[in-house]
């Protein structure tokens, strides 16, 4: 007892605790609710894991692996502009824009799909990252905060879509892109018939290489440091010869090329069309999934997984069950409050330990 | 505390267990319908919650099934398989789709899952394959019924009622996107409106023909339907989904303001939208074009559970069949302009007028 007492007073672990608390405490209110609308909360936890796969049923599992790719990825640029004291709320603008750069390529060229594929790819980073970046120089030239400009930016690359996709790339309908050939497709079919036909594609893969390399320019490198130290303390880092306004444009470019990429595995990997008027909320999830990740690269890469098995799930429950999906979204809710409200569950923990003292110390009494 | 939530976790899990318990023993010979929406919410007072009302009234009329409807997130080919993954995997042996946008994941799904029965609502499964000159291709399997509807011939006969009741003899057309459903109702409705013309000598005009582009742009259909009522016209058609709830609030207000406007509702009795305020008697619903998704969905329920499922059939649904037509009840038409729309789709059902469904049809028609 006296460990758990230390281990629970110490900062550091009450920080890496608190994610855990949360989706303990997120569960338990789901249950709550469940129990008091009638509904028997195990079945549906049940179904839910099942219906995300984890009992192994293969097919499943890919789905949620589907679910969780894009979401890495906006987690990783939030988390990322984080990290270097950018909060940078136009993930869904810069995934928007990269999505469409990727289809747009998919359809205006005709190419082999060693070559296709990767520029769809490359060049839906690119846009991601222009996109990024020039929030990143309107703060940097003129102090402008980047929130307001990436939430404009948001609206900037709606628009945009709006007006080129049924102009130069229409489908069946105008409110739709036409569909992108299987030579510009993050599917591959044999990645498909190895989960026995989900929707599974290579984005995943990209996603979790982009992980680790953002984890070793953030850990091991130069460049990393600096980009940190400029978000701990401005002028702290100015002072010490960094380029202050290089590195915000850089960060943010990075920042917007990981929303990007998110934006070509979404709408050349999940989808093969991009629809016109809508901004994928993925971005703004991508917050919840980097603060609840504790922003780091593995974090968010386990958060989104987390995400991605409550979203591939809870179709399945709804329909075992009877329990609406709806509950799902709340639960989340609830995980999120709490992985916000860090101080609340600080609070509870140092109490819990002051508590294990005094038992001991009552047993020592006795 | 600890003990506490222990204790609480505990009396979660036994009353949890006690009421799946109950709930389980209790009903298990009936078949599952399961549903999945397209674009928009189950109360989207139009098309999926048309098909949820007709299953809901199957379920409540036979008790014999046991119905619910899944809500995908996002509206890919992907969200939609997964969802009917999902009911098909619990033992749901029935699934409605109401929508065009089904059209491809119940291609495939069909022979994924051919123990299954699919009820598709207002399209054709393919495989969505435009690239070549010949089009996708089409194929209903053995276990699927595709579903359409005569809109036009709904569309005529508000188009008669709209002629004979207009005062300014101004009449207006909203469509959401340009697609065949909504393109017949729209020639259905300027066939009416000249057939009114010829036979019950009324002098009306369809002066304003418009596509909003969507289903879901509220503020452009008001926009729109400001634009029109600003030129005089007095009756404004809308088949455009949630555009038209933006037409409803137009004129909702212009006739709070004491303006002789009407909108004429579209797929369900929108008579309840169009009034002025939640306890108002008054409507600007004039009358709707009814589309009996509900009818649909029922019927093709029965067959499936009767035996007799046409599967592999396209059916198109008719005045003939009472699937498409007016409101039962239509407090705002009087009862000549009622007499006169009778007249009308008796003329249809005896097969004197033939109401034109095609771009050719209808330039002839009104030549």
């Amino acid at each position: 007892m006296h460990k758990l007492k230390a281990f629970l007073s110490d900062d550091k672990n009450q920080n890496r605790l608190i994610p855990f608390l949360s989706i303990i405490l997120g569960f338990l209110v789901g249950a709550i609710i469940m129990v008091i609308s009638g509904y028997n909360p195990l079945a549906a936890y049940s179904k839910l894991l099942q219906g995300a796969g984890l009992y192994g049923n293969l097919r499943r599992f890919g789905e949620t692996l589907v679910l969780m790719t894009p979401l890495t990825l906006t987690g990783l640029a939030v988390a990322f502009g984080m990290r270097t004291g950018l909060f940078n709320i136009g993930a869904s603008g810069q995934m928007l824009m990269g999505g469409f750069a990727a289809i747009a390529v998919g359809l205006l060229v005709d190419l082999p799909k060693v070559i296709h594929l990767p520029l769809a790819v490359l060049v839906a980073v690119a846009a991601g990252a222009l996109w990024g970046m020039l929030p990143g120089i309107l703060k940097s030239k003129f102090n402008i905060h980047e929130v307001v400009s990436t939430i404009m930016m948001n609206w900037i690359a709606v628009w945009t879509v709006y007006y080129f996709v049924p102009t130069y790339m229409m489908g069946k309908y105008n409110t739709e892109s036409a569909a992108i050939p299987d030579t510009a497709s993050l599917r591959f079919e044999w990645l498909t018939n190895l989960f026995n036909g989900s929707s599974i594609n290579f984005g995943l893969l990209l996603a979790l290489a982009s992980a680790l390399l953002i984890w070793w320019v953030l850990e091991k490198t130069t460049f990393g440091y600096e980009l940190k130290a400029v978000g701990f303390n401005r002028d702290a880092a100015k002072y010490a010869g960094i380029k202050v306004n290089r590195n915000v444009v850089l960060s943010m470019m990075i920042s917007g090329a990981l929303a990007g990429l998110a934006g070509a595995t979404f709408y050349i990997g999940y989808t093969d069309n991009i629809k016109i008027g809508e901004l994928p909320s993925l971005g703004f999830d991508g917050i919840a999934v980097a603060l609840l990740g504790l922003n780091t690269p593995l974090g968010v890469v386990l958060s989104a997984l987390l995400f991605g098995i409550m979203n591939a799930g809870k179709g399945f429950m709804q329909a075992a069950t009877g329990v609406p999906n709806e509950l799902v979204q709340i639960i989340i809710a609830v995980i999120i409050f709490f992985a916000a409200a860090t101080q609340l569950i600080k609070r509870w923990l140092r109490y819990f330990a002051r508590n294990e003292k005094k038992e001991k110390a009552n047993g020592g009494e006795a | 505390m600890r003990k506490r939530v222990i204790a609480l976790l505990m009396v979660v899990m036994v009353v949890g267990l006690m009421i799946a318990g109950c709930s389980q023993a209790a009903e298990a010979t009936k078949t599952k319908v399961g549903m999945v929406t397209d674009s928009g919410t189950i109360d989207d007072k139009s098309f999926n919650q048309g098909t949820w009302e007709g299953i809901k009234k199957y379920e409540s009329d036979n008790g014999t099934i046991e119905a619910t409807y899944q809500q995908p997130d996002n509206e890919a080919e992907t969200d939609y398989l997964n969802a009917i993954s999902d009911l098909v995997d619990n033992g749901y042996n029935i699934i409605v789709t109401p929508g065009y946008k089904f059209e491809t994941a119940i291609y495939k799904a069909q022979d994924q899952y051919t123990d299954t029965k699919f009820i598709l609502i207002d399209g054709a499964p393919n495989d969505g394959d435009y690239s070549t000159d010949a089009g996708p291709t089409y194929k209903t399997g053995d276990n699927t019924v595709a579903i359409f509807f005569n809109e036009h011939e709904a569309g005529f006969l508000v188009g008669v009622a709209a002629a004979l009741s207009t005062e300014t003899g101004k009449l207006g057309f909203i469509g959401g996107m340009e697609i065949p459903a909504v393109q017949k109702f729209g020639w259905g409705y300027l066939a009416g409106v000249k057939y009114a013309n010829d036979t019950f000598g009324s002098n009306a005009e369809v002066v304003d023909y418009v596509y909003e582009g969507s289903f879901n742009n509220v503020a452009g259909g008001q926009q729109l339907a400001s634009g029109m009522y600003d030129k005089g016209i007095d009756i404004i058609f809308h088949a455009a989904g949630g555009v038209g709830v933006g037409v409803f609030s137009e004129a909702i207000e212009r006739a709070t303001n004491g303006e002789n406007v009407w909108v004429i509702g579209v797929d369900s009795d929108q008579y309840e939208q169009g009034k002025l305020s939640q306890d108002s008697d008054r409507s600007v619903t004039l009358t709707s074009a009814r589309k009996g998704v509900d009818v649909a969905a029922y019927d093709y329920i029965e067959a499936a559970l009767n035996g007799s499922f046409p599967g592999g059939q396209t059916i198109t649904l008719s005045l003939a069949d009472g699937a498409v037509g007016l409101p039962e009840e239509n407090p705002n038409l009087s009862a000549d302009v009622l007499a006169k729309v009778d007249e009308a789709k008796q003329a249809v059902l005896d097969g004197k007028v033939i109401v034109p469904s095609t771009q050719e049809e209808i330039d002839a028609f009104l030549k």
